[in-house]
């Protein structure tokens, strides 16, 4: 008898709960069905009249009727929890492809750059990184570089005068002297700075520009080391082997003086219009130091020498990115800047 | 420099494996920097002489039918437009095919001396004299070397020495054109007197006379034009013609024309002036040398020539000058002057005093071609002063193996020492004794560092291996500086800010706007445009231009600029400190991008402090205040007010770096977080609507003693129920100890006692 209802009522509460449409109809079927004043409770009052012999075995299934129906409800309970968590997070849709918040990260000049790179790399090779004046006095632009005033070396830098005898630095060299100076030898050394000329600007040329200057002085320091390093230097910069040849030049600071050529980068050394169908870009001067210009800064050329050279950052930079026009770099313009 | 190929190879032979475009890439390679190669003359290839036979007009009047005799293709019938062409005369016939002018049938043409490339002349065909030929007149490859390259190589502003160095690369033998046999013995027809030796080395001269001045020969003058030279005549012609070969200027002048028997070479006196050959007056100094006779100047010494002495068409006898000046002395002048002539750019490079009476020879036989008939009046008049012995060097092989970095033999050292004509011994084992010769001797060749370099360049550099030196590891000294502005790099560009650089120059107008005077600015003397006449005491003009132009094209943006101002200073080199600015630009009310420059002003400099100060005339008179940081001002804030002209706002923040630099340093100090949780309470501070939350905040502080662990600002409000010109400004404290949680007296304490003391000022609170 009492099994019967049971079993009745196991499938009415199981009907309820499949039809159950909200969270509220669920636990209404709850409390009609499990409550304390709900059927099974009913129902189990009922075991007085249940045969002792029966009970036993009534109970179990009172019980488990009990359990299997709180599984159901449990079960649909977290069907309509996960649905809603479903349809909550659907309704959060974000277009993910809208720009992004915040300022946008800005831009650092290219020449800030190149600076860096080099920077560290000689940073790395044991060098310090020294810095002169921008107004340079004659002595240390030119004196002191074997360049006295009658030689017509001067002539191969159109310089720019200013009140006191004063000049606005032709090239990074003074800062070799003043390196020279201050810390003396040995010394591993280069010089990033502005530097000016004197000219009429054009698309390749500009009054103002930028140089880095190295120097190294120590016991033996010979032209196989000078081209090591200008390797080293250039491959870090490139990104690649280069294949590099000295040639003569002439810089009243340096004896030898080179001409340093990289092969074509653009052609790798048959010729194009970049080479000007030579192979071979000229890239920078160098040399070992003259022994007047050690002596002149009061260090012994019978004792010390080294290797001296001067990198147009400038130029590097506009051919590293392939920059057409020298004043872009010093145009203040953002459609230039933003680039980098 | 021009070099004509065919020139060098008068003096040594080139392989005819070897074009001029090899020849070119040796001499790059070995000696100076090639700038290209040109081809002139080319029609000489195929031009031959010829006669004419007979001439027609032909109608119209514009063209002649010519039939020429030609030496190599025989009767040719030529249309032909020049003026001069006539029967019996001798002309340079070029085969060029045909063509039909007119209706006659023209094989090949007449040229002129500017079509053949020998001269400038194209007013007619070439006219011949009797016995001329087209002897030396072939094609040839004109090399352009870099001037600066051969700054230090006296030596190679002449085609014979060009043409040792070309000797030497290839091991052909030299050619000498000189043959100092010519120079006649005797006395000399002039005096010559030196007033100061170091001045003028050497001053040599000979006199000729039966001079004719006439058109040079047609080779001579093919050599000129080849090198960009213009032949005018015969005497004007030789000097360039010796110039350019032997390096040594010449000087002619009208004999008949010098006062008194003696060429006096002195420093000019002062009032003395004298016209050039350029027709220009010079007005000169005792710092000029010139050439004097009886009566005054005749020539700036190793400049130029004058006009009243000089060669004309009545000119029958001439002294030729052959002298040797101080290049410092030269090149002064020239400077002084604003007068560079090929004689000048010359002698400026220190001219060996040998090569005098080298030219002197040189022109005795030209000239017997140039103008037969010619006369040597007298022997060759020398002064000089005693010639300085050539130098010898010590030079030890080890030391030139270490300096190039290559190991090298002494036969091989010797050879290419010997090649470039120095002299050398073996003075001890493993040493050799260089002398020097003359034409190095003055200025590029005097220690042994010197003979690195031609022995280095001889090998060949690509003859050494690269390789690392051999010295200790020592890491660099840490550079502060740098690194504190390549962080503030990378800060500002993480916050948005794109990095700008901009000139040292600024123009007068735009230090005027910024209330600055020309008077406290380093002024340049030599600008050679307009906007360069000062150097920049502020970074601020430059970024005022850089948002003007900006703004052009961009609704907002940031900038900054790390660059160094320059102040004059009493005495010694200018002050260069480091300055940072940095600019918000925007087209709102300006607020956010002081706000944000003040946001990066704290992440540069924790702790930093932003104090307003009254504007100036530039700033914004409400918006302006300085950045002080540890006790010091190191900068600025504010806005550019609306003088600057600028669309839309623009926030800057200037800080002086050297300042910051100095002020920097120091480890911070950790310390555990308090164990004990801490109180928070909030008050509020009624206040007058101007009045600085900054400041309220730090009297709050103030009266909150040591146990209040921060103040912090929450908002402000105005407004109901507040009355007009009030605010109420709420802060929230927070107090604790480090050594166990407050009791809840001890907070209502800090409390309390804040609450009086800022009544005692006069503040309301609510609380």
């Amino acid at each position: 008898m009492l099994e019967a209802t049971l079993s009745a009522l196991e499938q009415s509460a199981r009907l309820r709960i499949a039809g159950a449409q909200s969270l509220e109809e669920l636990e209404a079927v709850r409390v009609d069905a499990l409550g304390r004043k709900g059927t099974l409770a009913q129902a189990s009052k009922e075991m007085g009249k249940v045969p002792a012999e029966e009970r036993g075995r009534i109970g179990k299934l009172l019980n488990a009727v009990k359990q299997q129906l709180e599984e159901a409800l449990d079960a649909k309970k977290r069907h309509f929890e996960e649905a809603a968590l479903k349809a909550r997070l659907d309704s959060e849709w974000i277009d993910l492809t809208l720009p992004a918040a915040g300022v946008p990260r800005g831009h650092l000049h290219p020449i800030s750059k190149i600076q860096a790179e080099i920077e560290d790399l000689f940073i790395s090779m044991g060098f310090v990184v020294l810095d002169g004046p921008e107004v340079e006095t004659e002595y240390h632009n030119f004196d002191a570089l074997n360049i006295p005033a009658d030689h017509p070396a001067r002539d191969m830098q159109d310089t720019f005068w200013v009140e006191g005898g004063h000049v606005l630095r032709t090239h990074t060299s003074p800062v070799q002297v003043r390196g020279m100076e201050k810390l003396g030898p040995p010394l591993r050394m280069i010089a990033p700075g502005r530097v000016f000329r004197n000219e009429s600007v054009d698309a390749s040329h500009d009054h103002t520009f930028y140089q880095l200057e190295g120097m190294m002085i120590d016991r033996d320091v010979s032209v196989g080391n000078l081209t090591y390093f200008m390797k080293t230097l250039l491959g870090s910069i490139f990104g690649r082997e280069v294949t590099v040849r000295l040639r003569p030049g002439f810089f009243p600071f340096v004896e030898p003086g080179f001409e340093l050529d990289i092969q074509c980068l653009l052609c790798g050394g048959p010729g194009c219009a970049v080479c000007k169908q030579s192979g071979w870009v000229e890239l920078l001067p160098c040399g070992l130091v003259n022994p007047n210009v050690l002596r002149m800064s009061g260090i012994d050329p019978e004792e010390w020498n080294g290797f001296a050279f001067g990198l147009g950052m400038t130029r590097l930079v506009m051919m590293r990115y392939g920059i057409d026009d020298i004043r872009q770099l010093q145009s203040g313009s953002l459609r230039f800047l933003n680039q980098f | 420099m021009k070099f004509s190929f065919n020139w060098i190879r008068e003096f040594t032979d080139v392989p005819q494996s070897t074009s001029a475009r090899d020849l070119e890439r040796l001499i790059t390679m070995k000696t100076a920097e090639c700038e290209g190669i040109e081809p002139v003359g080319d029609l000489l290839a195929t031009a031959c002489l010829a006669t004419v036979v007979s001439v027609e007009e032909m109608p119209g009047g514009h063209h002649r039918k010519a039939v020429v005799e030609t030496e190599r293709y025989g009767l040719k019938t030529v249309v032909c437009g020049a003026p001069n062409c006539r029967a019996g005369m001798k002309t340079v016939y070029v085969p060029l095919g045909t063509k039909t002018i007119g209706g006659v049938e023209s094989d090949g043409m007449l040229a002129s001396g500017a079509e053949l490339s020998i001269n400038r002349d194209a007013a007619g065909i070439v006219d011949l004299a009797a016995g001329e030929t087209l002897d030396r007149c072939a094609p040839d490859g004109v090399i352009e070397i870099d001037n600066k390259s051969i700054t230090h190589r006296p030596d190679l502003w002449g085609h014979y020495g060009m043409a040792r160095e070309v000797a030497a690369i290839l091991g052909s033998e030299l050619r000498d054109p000189v043959s100092m046999d010519l120079l006649p013995a005797g006395n000399a027809a002039i005096g010559v007197s030196i007033v100061d030796f170091s001045l003028c080395a050497r001053y040599s001269a000979l006199v000729f006379e039966n001079v004719t001045v006439r058109p040079s020969p047609l080779w001579l003058q093919y050599r000129l034009e080849a090198i960009g030279l213009n032949p005018i005549n015969n005497i004007v012609d030789f000097t360039n013609f010796i110039m350019a070969e032997l390096g040594q200027p010449t000087h002619a002048f009208d004999r008949d024309l010098i006062e008194g028997g003696t060429i006096f070479v002195r420093p000019a006196k002062t009032g003395e002036s004298i016209r050039a050959l350029n027709g220009e007056d010079y007005d000169l100094s005792e710092t000029n040398l010139v050439i004097a006779d009886a009566s005054g100047p005749v020539a700036i010494a190793g400049v130029i020539g004058g006009e009243a002495t000089a060669i004309g068409g009545r000119t029958t006898s001439i002294i030729l000058e052959s002298a040797n000046f101080l290049a410092a002395s030269v090149r002064k002048t020239s400077a002084q002057l604003k007068l560079r002539t090929d004689a000048s750019m010359r002698f400026e490079k220190a001219q060996d005093p040998e090569n005098t009476t080298r030219a002197l020879a040189r022109a005795v036989a030209l000239l017997e071609e140039l103008s037969p008939g010619i006369r040597l009046v007298g022997g060759v008049a020398d002064e000089r002063k005693p010639a300085v012995p050539q130098p010898v060097i010590q030079l030890p092989l080890d030391w030139l193996a270490r300096k190039l970095g290559r190991s090298l033999e002494v036969a091989e050292v010797r050879q290419i020492l010997e090649r470039l004509q120095f002299g050398v011994s073996e003075s001890s084992p493993g040493v050799l004794a260089v002398t020097v010769p003359s034409w190095r001797a003055t200025k590029d060749i005097a220690v042994k560092d010197d003979l690195v370099e031609e022995v280095g360049r001889m090998i060949g550099y690509s003859s050494i291996d690269p390789r690392p030196p051999a010295l200790l590891a020592s890491p660099p000294k840490p550079d502060p500086t740098r690194l504190f502005h390549r962080e503030l790099r990378a800060l500002l560009t993480g916050i948005g800010f794109t990095e700008v650089y901009n000139y040292s120059f600024v123009s007068e107008e735009e230090i005027g706007r910024f209330g600055f005077t020309a008077a406290e600015h380093v002024a340049v003397l030599n600008p050679i445009a307009s906007g360069q006449e000062l150097l920049r005491t502020s970074l601020l003009p430059g970024i005022r231009r850089n948002v003007v132009e900006n703004t052009k094209y961009f609704d907002s943006f940031r900038l900054f600029e790390i660059g160094r101002e320059i102040h004059r200073q009493p005495a010694g080199l200018p002050g260069e400190p480091a300055h940072l600015v940095a600019v918000v630009h925007a087209r709102d009310d300006g607020a956010r991008g002081l706000f944000e420059l003040k946001h990066a002003a704290e992440a540069i400099l924790p702790g930093a402090e932003i104090r307003p100060v009254e504007a100036r005339s530039f700033e914004h008179p409400a918006r302006a205040a300085e950045v002080v940081w540890r006790g010091e001002t190191v900068g600025r804030l504010f806005e550019f007010g609306p003088s600057m002209e600028i669309d839309g706002r623009a926030a800057v923040l200037d800080l002086d770096l050297r300042k910051v630099g100095r002020r920097m340093g120091g480890e911070s100090k950790y310390r555990p977080p308090g164990k004990y949780p801490s109180s928070e309470f909030d008050l509020s501070v009624l206040a007058g609507l101007r009045e600085y939350v900054g400041d309220l905040r730090a009297k709050v502080e103030g009266f909150a003693g040591s146990l209040a662990e921060s103040v912090e600002y929450v908002r402000q409000y105005s407004g109901p129920p507040f009355s007009e010109g009030v605010k109420s400004v709420t802060f929230r404290l927070r107090v604790g100890s480090p050594e166990r949680t407050l009791a809840s007296e001890e907070v209502g304490a800090v409390r309390a006692a804040i609450i009086e003391g800022m009544q005692g000022l006069g503040y309301e609170l609510r609380v």
